[in-house]
């Protein structure tokens, strides 16, 4: 059995997943990482955060550019540190690194699949409705922000994320088949959400 | 991608020489694969004649696209592969290694039989005449019965190489190269087989590297091997896989579409010799060019490492290295292109005529050669640093975008010289583009120090 266990938390854009996870870390007394995990890969590599930042999920091309310039950063035949393959291999030893030092929540890149050897996993799907979403969208962005303007910008974001997660991990982002429990946001508010999750992870991980 | 387990030195030793230690490889495969086109050419340009070398030189613009569409297969799959490996996720390489042989097989039998089914209008438009087609038919029939080897072949290659073997891709390289040598002596100068020969032992010597190279993905105790199972194709696996491939094919079939004009072009104004006059001047352009791709390879992880790590200073003395060894190379080929022309050319022909347009063609084309040494290496460096875009419009440029407008409008004025002006003067455009990139660039990065 692993030392530490990690609960994993995939989101669509907006679902509220990041405010669950940090509820769940505050009731666990355990850290989260998203970002900040990059930053902390950056250091470990000697590479400067910027390169983790244009590899990240929300960063996939689309269209006639990716036709000829591949999908994500970089193309295929070269042999290139600064490609989204060897990137996503860099970010993907931080996140075994923080597994064997701690407990924690990750949200989001592609942890459930880094991680899917470890027995002491819990991986979650947050969800939410798509009106909720907007309003949080047009919430949050402030001024300018119009209702369909916010109804692209998610499925813009959802297509990115899913297109990362689809590609890096060959499986399928968002699918129930994918995660131990997937959790709607709208219908179950965030505390309950993450009273859930809490309850299965103590179940689940033994904590 | 594997050969590179320890990036750290990338960071610290002396550029000179991690740029020798990564090159030295990366020109030997390069000189192989430029060696096999010059023996071939070589052993037909003697051992069957002059016609003969313009009937086989007819059949290039179909013989890249073939192997754009292995490369496609052979650079997805790798860099899938190589990507599973580094997640540990063996089960997952194992299948794409299964898929790629699968589509590997599809799409090499399915290119063979349809180009099979429409080889004369095909070699028709790729400029063969009533003298040249028949060399070039059947050259080619040999050759596409045995295309989905040729695909195999290529793309397990790449996946040795993404697996962590590259001396196991380099010694199929090899072998198969020397292989070639060696039949092509059998078949066309003992038994005189005639082109045929040459095609049989290319298929043969493929054949046979594809055998041995399933022989070391047999092995059970290896990271990924062939297994049953795994040949069923997935659907995200075939869409990744092509998704990564594809830019790499387009670029090939691009530049298949130039020899394509640049033969018609020759045939119009000039006659089928110049056709393959222009294979024996290509013939040495290759390698010239292969071994500067030699040096950008190696520049790469160097370039690239650093400029991640921000060690720009590092990243400006790899550029400038290159350009100089990239430099001294294109200018050696200037040299040998100028002064010896016939030198070269007697290595494929000695039928007066031919040498005679292909010495004035060379001596045309070679005359920027030391310049584009240089402007290979920018090119890849906006590569090595993630601008793929910027590289790919240098790459372009020169052997596309930049030839194609030369080829159409300099052959009105100056007849078949102005096909031989159209590759000089792409060549001088291009270089400034790309050191009107490259500039700013610099400064940037300079700024950043």
């Amino acid at each position: 059995m692993d030392k530490h266990y990690c609960i994993c938390i995939g989101r669509k854009f907006c679902s509220g997943g990041r405010n669950v996870a940090a509820i769940v870390a505050e009731k666990l007394g355990i850290k989260v990482y998203d970002r900040d995990l990059l930053k902390k890969a950056a250091q470990n590599t000697g590479f400067s955060e910027q390169f983790f930042d244009e590899a990240d999920e929300e960063k996939t091309r689309k269209g006639l550019r990716s036709l000829f310039t591949g999908h994500f950063n970089g193309n295929g035949f070269s042999n290139n540190y600064l490609s989204n393959e060897s990137i996503f291999n860099m970010q993907s030893d931080a996140i075994r690194k923080i597994h064997e030092t701690e407990d924690c929540v990750f949200i989001g890149r592609c942890a459930d699949y880094v991680l899917r050897d470890s027995d002491r996993l819990l991986n979650v799907f947050i969800a939410a409705d798509i009106n909720d979403r907007v309003a949080r969208v047009c919430r949050h962005a402030g001024e300018g922000m119009t209702e369909s303007k916010a109804l692209s910008l998610i499925e813009d974001i959802d297509r990115k994320r899913s297109s990362y997660y689809n590609y890096f991990t060959g499986r399928t982002w968002g699918d129930t088949a994918v995660y131990d429990i997937c959790l709607n946001s709208t219908t179950l508010g965030y505390e309950k959400c993450a009273d859930i999750i809490v309850s299965l992870a103590k179940e689940k991980l033994g904590i | 991608m594997s050969e590179l387990k320890t990036p750290q030195e990338l960071g610290t030793e002396k550029i000179g020489k991690l740029l020798i230690r990564y090159a030295v490889p990366a020109m030997i495969a390069m000189l192989a694969s430029s060696l096999y086109n010059i023996v071939d050419r070589a052993f037909i340009g003697h051992g069957v004649g002059p016609m003969a070398l313009s009937g086989l030189a007819v059949t290039f613009p179909l013989m890249n696209l073939s192997a754009a569409l292995g490369s496609m297969v052979g650079v997805g799959s790798g860099t899938m592969i190589s990507l599973k490996l580094g997640q540990k996720d063996h089960e997952s390489a194992q299948m794409l290694l299964g898929n790629s042989v699968t589509l590997n097989i599809l799409i090499g039998v399915l290119f063979g039989a349809l180009s099979l089914i429409f080889i004369n209008p095909i070699l028709t438009l790729f400029g063969a005449t009533d003298v040249t087609i028949g060399y070039s038919r059947e050259y080619m029939i040999i050759i596409l019965a045995g295309n989905a080897f040729t695909h195999l072949y290529l793309g397990i290659n790449c996946i040795l190489r993404a697996a962590g073997h590259p001396n196991k891709a380099m010694v199929a390289t090899i072998g198969t190269v020397l292989l070639n040598t060696f039949l092509d002596y059998l078949f066309i100068m003992v038994f005189h087989w005639g082109i045929k020969g040459a095609a049989i032992a290319t298929v043969i010597s493929q054949v046979l590297a594809f055998t041995w190279q399933c022989f070391q993905l047999s092995d059970k105790s290896e990271l990924i091997h062939l297994k049953k199972g795994t040949y069923r194709l997935r659907g995200d696996l075939v869409k990744n896989i092509i998704t990564i491939g594809l830019s790499p094919c387009l670029m090939n079939a691009a530049a298949c579409f130039v020899v394509l004009l640049i033969n018609r072009g020759l045939l119009k104004y000039g006659s089928d010799v110049a056709i393959g006059a222009y294979s024996i001047i290509n013939s040495i352009g290759f390698m010239v060019v292969m071994m500067v791709m030699g040096f950008n390879q190696a520049m790469q992880p160097i370039a690239g490492y650093n400029y991640g790590a921000r060690k720009f200073d590092r990243v400006l003395r790899v550029l400038y290295l290159t350009m100089f060894f990239g430099t001294c190379v294109t200018t050696l080929g200037f040299a040998v292109g100028e002064f010896l022309p016939d030198f070269c050319i007697r290595i494929f022909t000695n039928d007066p005529e031919l040498t005679a347009i292909a010495h004035n063609g060379m001596i045309i084309n070679f005359i920027f050669f030391p310049l584009i040494g240089s402007q290979m290496v920018i090119g890849n460096f906006f590569q090595s640093i993630g601008m793929p875009g910027k590289s790919i419009i240098m790459s372009l440029s020169r052997q596309v975008l930049l030839l194609i407008p030369f080829l159409i409008i300099l052959p009105h004025y100056y007849g078949i010289n102005g096909i031989w002006y159209s590759l000089p003067a792409s060549d001088i455009l291009s270089v400034i583009l790309g050191f009107s990139l490259l500039i700013p660039q610099v400064r940037k990065l300079k700024k950043m120090i």
